[in-house]
């Protein structure tokens, strides 16, 4: 079996979003949601200040505080390590939200065809509409109304109800067709790094092998599938610059 | 046992709690409970991929296209394309939106309403439209062909619309590029002669300033983003080191090794103290100096070279102790003084000496506002990873090998970029850095610039002159700037100007908002009598002067051919429709070639498609285009594919790109291309610069307009500096990674990424004026010369990566037409402004002024 792990190396990470952005295509999310986050940190006192950036994808963690609080079971750990929901048992509590420390979670507070309004986009504009057949939004990627894994549960992509919790899948839909997630796939300066951990001669069980490197949080256990390397953990002095119109 | 579903559970759950669901609360109504009716099934899908080429930058990266049924879900980087190699930026995965943005211009229009206000408009067919153009554009081509103004913001097929369009009307045509790095253009062409700003051999260098360069939002020369920062974070595994030199450290992120919070406009004085050190620490590559630049050459009194009888510069051999003419000495003399017939000359390299003498780290660090300490160390650094002297083998070929340079772009923005790029050319010249591996150059492969020809004899004529001021007294150097244009036509008779433009075609252009200053193209752009706008949305410049506005496609279209190299390997590729475009929108060429058959200059020799063979390639080739038939443009591209020996443009469908391979050392260094650096002497004396000063002067040109004349590059204060002190701030602009030039706030998910426009100021200084983050300020700036203000609200951003004496805004922004667009703020070319002391000598934007905040 499998065990997916994320690198992130912030020796590369130039901050440019662009994973944010193909995340935000590939799953399809509402508008104001990044279900992958890139902090812009600014530390330090002019003139010797610095800058740093922090890709922050969903954890996936091994020891997921999301998982144990969830009243029935939509959050679920799979063997592969990915952390799902299954959006047709997530009744909307909104527990996993608090128990996790990283803020990866996103409530879906619309209605799927109004996920998308603060665009100003009439996606039901006659016009689009012959070409697009209404669907909303009109690059609506179809993989994410099929069923995943052997568990065979709708857990990919974004906007299938409103009340539920919805956050970073490590593409699983991708994932399964052998693909790396949308976010590794498009980072420009190779600073993410997506692969099999179980396998120990899998390019990233080598990078990890050959490179410090640290979780975020890692004090809480929650033991986290995503791998730090290179720069530092964001600290007491960071502050958060440039933040995009996100509602989280 | 019954399986528990969604609904029973909330049921049950609700039934135990009685009366209202917490559902209810949190989220008003059921719709957790409702399952999606909006279920496809998959396998009844078509998935494909085509390829296309990226749209909304500069650079065109390679694209694929996931499509379901053939409607574009995701736009993906397309492996093995030298510049992006299956990656892409967030405009590049973003702009798929605007594929499907009903709130682009959808059909052609006419305007109803007064010109100068916002538009009305009714929708007209594409014949109504293009024959109302197409009328307006003949009866101004018969008074006279250059009243017909076709201006560009960005065009993406330069032989079809800059060339064959433009040629085939024998109209004026007007570019963005003087509010860009045209500047620095100019110094390069005029210096070395390549057409290109400044890079550095960046695989092989070790040691860069970064001047200006906003890596991680930016391209710089030649790329917009992605190529430069991947080669650079390759490089730096190898060592490289980056000196930022930037007001602000943002653009630099956490690859800066130094930073250099320069003073904005100072960049001139930095320059000449790096000359001066350099100098005064002995880095100077003799051999290279005296054989392919002007340094060695003699200088009389009056400030010219001295000539033999057949107009050749005369240089001292220092063997047999006389002037003989260049190329003929066995041993030239880089420095001292001579008689020659009685008269002292001296080198040019003597001059430059003795001109840099003054020009201190002590001098320019009061300047600059940057520790003496600091300019010396980077001299010395700069020197002693020159390796003067030594060589490299580069694929069987011996190179100079100089692993130093600079990267600087847009910052030749301002009162004195020509003049500070003069000495910024001069300052890897010293080390013999140009056309070296790993060192200085300003393009791919070492090809002059026909303007290096051309500026060896300044054209200064008398008046009266065109509209653009080409060839006069007041710019002799000429990078066609339409903010002076603007000036212009509110003021022809002040600029000596008989004639102003009478209909203008605007292709991808938004002057209103996105050139300074806003106010001018208010005032000019009423005086047109008939404006034609192509457009994908409706641009605010189209809004408030278009007669008739043309809708275009965005990526959607057939377009090219676009180079794909990467500076290292050689490739080629095209923009392919991966839909048809919706709406009523068409390409462009399309566009123009429907408009130039109704004008009547489509076929025949001199006509559009006769221009098209010739910048394809064509002509005389068994795949010229007939000049008596209109061609579809996909036959278009599929005869130029086969005369690249391809079997047509099925090859980029099935391909993406052409990868040809690696460009060979002897097209890419100079040292080494047949004749050396392309047969120019690199100009470190400018002699027509000189020249033209003098015709100015005699002419009566102004002191503003010939000060920056000079043969070496001479400091002086920016004219913004005589505002009085209470304008504390220098404001200066800069852009953001996720967007480009204006027109990307339209892509709603980029406006959402980048948030609204802000002011950024230094938070120290910030608080003391008792300002937070997030307070709405007042913005104003002042003209130094005219005394004139003016304003603007936004919201401050307090950091600290930013000097205490400047204020820096996005350019992007100050959009009102696009719902996308609406409510992210002002652009900062509302409060600058332009001509005299806000631009520069060879008619270029600046994008300087000082500023005061204040809360109201």
């Amino acid at each position: 079996m499998a065990r997916y792990k994320m690198v992130v190396d912030l020796d590369r990470c130039q901050g440019c979003r662009a994973c944010m952005e193909a995340c935000k295509v590939e799953n399809n999310t509402p508008a104001g949601v990044f279900w992958m986050y890139v902090f812009r940190f600014e530390q330090g006192e002019f003139p010797d200040t610095s800058i740093s950036f922090l890709p922050r994808p969903c954890q996936h963690c091994n020891n997921a505080p999301c998982v144990k609080v969830c009243p029935t079971g939509a959050r679920y750990k799979r063997e592969d390590g990915l952390v799902l929901t299954d959006f047709e048992r997530c009744i909307g509590c909104r527990y996993c939200e608090v128990a996790c420390p990283y803020g990866v979670n996103y409530f879906n507070w619309r209605k799927p065809d109004h996920a998308f309004d603060d665009y100003k986009m009439d996606f039901s504009d006659p016009d689009l509409v012959a070409f697009t057949g209404g669907v909303v939004p009109p690059y609506r990627n179809p993989d994410h109304d099929v069923k995943h894994g052997p568990e065979g549960r709708l857990t990919s992509g974004s906007g299938h109800f409103k009340g539920v919790m919805e956050k970073c899948t490590f593409c699983v839909h991708r994932v399964e067709k052998g693909l790396v997630p949308a976010c590794v796939d498009t980072c420009p300066v190779g600073a993410l790094r997506f692969g099999d951990a179980e396998d120990e001669n899998s390019p990233i069980s080598v990078f990890i092998r050959e490179h410090e490197s640290f979780q975020l949080l890692e004090e809480l256990g929650t033991d986290p599938s995503v791998i730090y390397v290179g720069g530092a953990p964001p600290s007491t002095e960071s502050r958060e610059i440039e933040r995009p119109m996100t509602r989280v | 046992m019954v399986a528990v579903t969604r609904r029973s559970f909330l049921k049950g759950s609700a039934a135990v709690g009685g009366g209202v669901l917490a559902s209810d609360f949190l989220f008003g109504g059921l719709e957790t409970l409702r399952k999606t009716n909006k279920v496809l099934l998959a396998d009844q899908l078509t998935e494909d991929y085509v390829h296309t080429t990226c749209w909304i930058g500069k650079q065109d990266c390679g694209m694929r296209v996931r499509r379901i049924d053939g409607r574009p879900v995701k736009l993906e980087g397309l492996a093995g394309h030298p510049r992006n190699d299956g990656t892409l930026c967030p405009k590049g995965q973003a702009q798929i939106i605007s594929f499907y943005d009903p709130n682009r211009v959808k059909t052609p229009l006419i305007r109803t309403n007064a010109k100068g206000e916002p538009g009305a408009w009714r929708r007209a067919s594409w014949d109504e439209a293009l024959d109302l153009v197409a009328t307006k554009v003949k009866e101004v081509l018969e008074e006279d062909p250059k009243l017909v103004l076709w201006q560009k913001g960005r065009s993406k097929a330069k032989d079809f619309y800059d060339d064959a369009f433009v040629k085939a009307l024998g109209c004026s045509k007007l570019g963005h590029g003087a509010y860009c790095s045209d500047t620095g253009y100019r110094a390069v062409e005029y210096t070395v002669g390549l057409h290109g700003v400044l890079h550095p051999d960046l695989l092989n260098a070790q040691y860069v300033l970064s001047w200006g360069w906003n890596i991680t939002n930016a391209g710089g020369n030649k790329f917009c983003w992605i190529t430069w920062p991947r080669q650079m974070l390759d490089a730096m595994e190898n060592g490289l080191k980056i000196v930022h030199i930037d007001p602000r450290l943002r653009p630099a992120g956490p690859f800066a090794d130094r930073w250099v919070p320069i003073r904005p406009a100072t960049d001139l004085a930095f320059a000449l103290a790096l000359i001066h050190e350099l100098i005064a620490q002995g880095y100077v590559d003799r051999p290279y100096l005296t054989t392919y630049t002007n340094a060695p050459y003699l200088v009389g009194p009056d400030g010219l070279f001295l000539r033999d009888e057949e107009d050749t510069p005369l240089v001292w051999d220092e063997t047999t102790r006389r002037a003989v003419p260049v190329g003929t000495a066995d041993s030239p003399a880089l420095e001292g003084t001579y008689t020659v017939d009685g008269a002292e000359a001296k080198t040019a390299f003597e001059l430059l000496k003795e001109h840099v003498a003054s020009y201190t780290p002590e001098w320019a660090s009061e300047i600059c506002g940057i520790e003496a300490e600091q300019i010396r160390r980077i001299a010395t650094e700069f020197g002693e990873h020159a390796r003067i002297g030594s060589t490299v083998v580069v694929d069987g070929v011996e190179v100079p090998y100089r692993p130093v340079g600079i990267m600087a772009y847009h910052m030749a923005q301002q009162e004195l970029g020509f003049q500070a790029l003069r000495a910024m050319c001069i300052v890897p010249m010293l080390v013999g850095a140009w056309g070296a591996v790993g060192g200085q150059t300003a393009d791919f492969t070492w090809k002059v610039d026909k303007n290096y020809a051309a500026f060896e004899e300044l054209k200064v004529e008398e008046p009266p002159y065109d509209f653009t001021l080409k060839n006069s007294k007041f710019f002799p150097i000429n990078s066609g700037f339409p903010g002076i244009v603007a000036k212009v036509m509110q003021d022809p008779e002040r600029y000596e100007v008989d004639k102003l433009p009478k209909v203008m075609i605007l292709h991808h252009v938004n002057p209103v908002v996105s050139f300074a200053s806003q106010p001018d193209f208010l005032e000019a752009y009423k005086k047109l009598e008939f404006v034609a706008a192509i457009t994908p949305w409706m641009s605010e410049t189209a809004d408030l002067f278009a007669d008739v506005v043309l809708p275009c496609a965005t990526i959607e279209k057939y377009e090219g051919p676009i180079s794909a190299t990467d500076g290292y390997i050689d490739a080629v590729t095209l923009r392919l429709p991966p839909m048809e475009p919706l709406l009523e929108s068409r390409g462009e060429i399309d566009i123009y070639m429907d408009l130039s058959e109704r004008i009547g200059v489509l076929y025949g020799e001199g006509g559009y498609l006769s221009v098209v063979n010739e910048g394809l390639g064509l002509t005389e080739t068994e795949f010229a285009l007939s000049l008596e038939e209109k061609p579809t443009v996909r036959e278009i591209f599929d005869r130029w594919s086969k005369a690249q020996g391809l079997e047509g443009i099925s090859y980029f469908e099935q391909n993406g790109v052409l990868v040809k391979g690696a460009i060979s050392p002897t097209k890419r260094y100079g040292y080494v291309t047949d004749p050396p650096f392309g047969g120019a002497v690199h100009r470190l004396y400018g002699e027509s610069l000189l020249k033209a000063q003098r015709m100015q002067q005699e002419m009566g040109a102004d002191l503003i307009y010939w000060q920056d004349y000079t043969p070496l590059p001479t400091w002086r204060e920016p004219t913004m500096w005589s505002s009085p002190a209470d304008y504390e701030f220098t404001l200066i602009t800069y852009k953001l990674v996720e967007h480009k030039q204006s027109r990307t706030t339209t892509v709603p998910l980029l406006a959402e990424l980048s948030g609204p426009q802000r002011l950024e100021m230094n938070a120290t200084v910030g608080r003391a004026k008792g300002f937070e983050d997030g307070d709405e300020v007042v913005v104003e700036s002042h003209n130094a010369l005219t005394g004139e203000t003016r304003r603007l609200k936004t919201r401050i951003r307090l950091i600290e990566g930013i000097r205490p004496d400047v204020v820096g805004m996005p350019h992007h922004f100050g959009m009102w037409s696009h719902p996308s667009s609406q409510g992210l703020g002002p652009t900062p070319n509302e409060i600058f402004y332009t001509g005299e002391g806000y631009m520069g000598a060879t008619a270029d934007a600046s994008f300087h002024v000082r500023v005061r905040v204040f809360k109201e």
